[in-house]
């Protein structure tokens, strides 16, 4: 089969998902995802025309919590993780380059 | 001669602790004297709380002295998979990229367990951010399988498997989201429970696949595994997927106290799809010989159909990565560093690029990669949409299925234990280990992972366990587990 997934392909899924990868990962990569999909092929030739897609793990709906004030279990949890902080908000790199 | 301490069943600490013949900091140093010992070999546990766990220990102790009540998980040591958030302690997930990251709450099932005033022996090994079927792609150690240390404990969750078959705990907790906890269970001889989609909360739990993911016990009998499942299990306002049965007393009596009458009555379905070529000599041997044994108690057994089977493992493995890719986009290097070593970058893309490409190990690659390509668009009809509707018609072989049936049998596993490295260069030959596991996790079903010879209490022995897997209709896993320990009882 063609492959779906080429080189320039890998590295256009590598910007979006924020992915630095070394050309050594990139060859194993395009030779796994190769197989991978060639296997996934099998789906095709099943007619699913009439079956509506199955989107979550649950048939609950609605699943709603009391609307009334509480407590947050969590506040000012977490800060102790960041990396670098200044009174207590976390300090990022820049956003916007210019 | 008395069984040493650390071999006991939760049931059988739990009448010892009742009736003072051991106290609970006895057990948990016997726990601890033996874990010395055992994990420097099988390399189980990536944490140990030797000092907390003793204390908590002695909070029973002193419980029991002033003669109060105490719960059935009260001081028993278990071991929790390193995916569960335990307030204070390092949570990795083994991944290299949650390295450095503290868990600033507790899991709620942390937190059920807590109340019980069980005891926390430490955090174990398991494939990075649950990712694989060996422990292997942990990103700091390989766990071993006791029962032949060239061989992999299953996985992702192979340290608690391993912790627990070894008899360094007495129990433990696993996640499943296509098999990780059944098949870790069968591969070291243990018994492993994966419940209903929403029977356990997932507050706190490293996800991975959300539709998929159940967090569960791990354990040296299927009554063990009860008396863990029921203290974790309950609707939680943390996750809104959570609920309780719809016969909430009926369910514990019978989940607690099974009618052998009752169970004695179910019809037993064997799927001709999961009975195939590839299945290798010794698990059909074993997997008959449990058919024969559940024959023997006066179970109807037939042989029923599931005709979708062979798309379970495409359909996985397209919904699985796309949901990895959205899940683990948080892992950004900003709320916590990530990687111990602070990646260096200017701007915060490079911050980005850098801590990703740096912190995550080769199979969450893959899965973020592949995910993000099923939901691009252009192919995310011809993949994602396609693998959603596929899941739709293997829930419904299922939902057939059980007209005619109460409980499914299958095998776990395709083959025994496998090499350590055998697999691991091969993506494509690891997720089809997951074959006979991961359909139950598209239907949202509950499956039981049960060894055809219990042999939890024989740690180094050379035969390889064996196990076999018991599927329920949502929410009765009382049916499995009371089959299990009838099994159990009887063999």
């Amino acid at each position: 089969m063609a492959d779906i997934i080429d080189k320039k392909a890998l590295e256009h899924l590598a910007e979006l998902a924020r992915l630095k990868l070394t050309l050594q990962e990139e060859t194993k990569l395009l030779k796994d995802l190769q197989n991978i999909l060639a296997h996934f092929d099998s789906l095709k030739g099943l007619d699913t025309s009439n079956v509506a897609p199955l989107t979550g793990g649950t048939m609950l709906q609605n699943s709603f919590r009391e609307d009334e004030e509480r407590e947050s279990t969590n506040a000012g949890k977490g800060v102790e993780n960041f990396p670098e902080n200044q009174q207590g908000f976390l300090k990022v790199p820049k956003v916007f380059e210019h | 001669m008395k069984s040493p301490l650390h071999t006991l069943t939760i049931k059988k600490v739990h009448e010892g602790l009742l009736n003072k013949e051991f106290s609970a900091l006895e057990l948990t140093q016997a726990c601890f004297e033996h874990i010395r010992k055992t994990d420097p070999e099988i390399k189980a546990f990536l944490s140990l709380r030797e000092e907390a766990a003793s204390r908590e220990a002695e909070r029973v102790d002193l419980a029991l002295a002033k003669e109060e009540e105490i719960a059935t998980l009260a001081g028993i040591p278990l071991a929790v998979k390193d995916n569960m958030n335990f307030e204070g302690e390092i949570t990795t997930a083994a991944s290299k990229i949650l390295e450095t990251h503290r868990a600033s709450y507790n899991a709620t099932v942390i937190s059920k367990l807590k109340t019980e005033q069980a005891v926390f022996l430490g955090k174990t090994n398991m494939d990075d951010s649950a990712m694989g079927s060996s422990t292997e792609n942990s990103a700091f150690q390989v766990t071993k399988n006791p029962h032949d240390l060239t061989r992999v404990p299953g996985g992702s969750s192979g340290g608690s498997a391993a912790a627990v078959a070894s008899h360094m705990a007495i129990g433990g907790l696993g996640s499943d989201t296509g098999g990780s906890i059944r098949q870790p269970a069968a591969f070291c001889g243990v018994v492993g429970l994966k419940p209903t989609y929403g029977t356990v909360s997932r507050s706190g739990l490293i996800a991975m696949a959300s539709s998929l993911d159940q967090i569960g016990p791990i354990t040296k009998t299927a009554e063990d595994a009860a008396l863990l499942f029921n203290a974790i299990r309950g609707k939680d306002p943390l996750d809104a997927t959570s609920t309780n049965p719809s016969n909430e007393e009926k369910y514990e009596a019978e989940l607690l106290n099974p009618s052998f009458d009752r169970i004695k009555k179910m019809r037993v379905g064997l799927p001709q799809e999961y009975f195939i070529d590839g299945l290798a000599s010794e698990v059909k041997k074993g997997v008959e010989e449990a058919i024969q044994k559940i024959k023997k108690l006066g179970l109807e057994v037939q042989e029923i159909s599931l005709p979708h089977t062979k798309y379970a493992v495409p359909c996985y493995y397209l919904i699985v990565p796309a949901e990895v890719s959205s899940n683990l986009a948080r892992y950004d290097g900003i709320r916590w560093q990530g990687t111990k070593e602070r990646v260096e970058a200017n701007t915060l893309k490079e911050r980005y690029f850098q801590t990703r490409g740096e912190g995550f190990g080769p199979e969450p690659k893959r899965r973020i990669i592949l995910g993000t390509f099923v939901l691009s668009s252009g192919y995310y009809d011809a993949y994602y949409d396609k693998a959603q509707r596929v899941r739709a018609l293997i829930k419904q072989d299922f939902e057939n299925a059980f007209e005619k049936v109460d409980v499914i049998l299958t095998p776990v596993t395709p083959t025994s234990p496998f090499k350590i490295g055998e697999k691991v260069d091969d993506p494509l030959a690891m997720y089809l280990e997951d074959i006979f596991t991961l359909p139950l996790n598209l239907a949202g079903l509950p499956g039981l992972s049960l060894p055809v010879r219990n042999q939890a209490c024989e740690p180094l022995s050379t035969d390889l366990p064996v196990g076999f897997q018991l599927i329920g209709k949502p929410f009765h896993e009382p049916d499995i587990l009371g089959l299990g320990r009838l099994y159990e009882e009887t063999t």
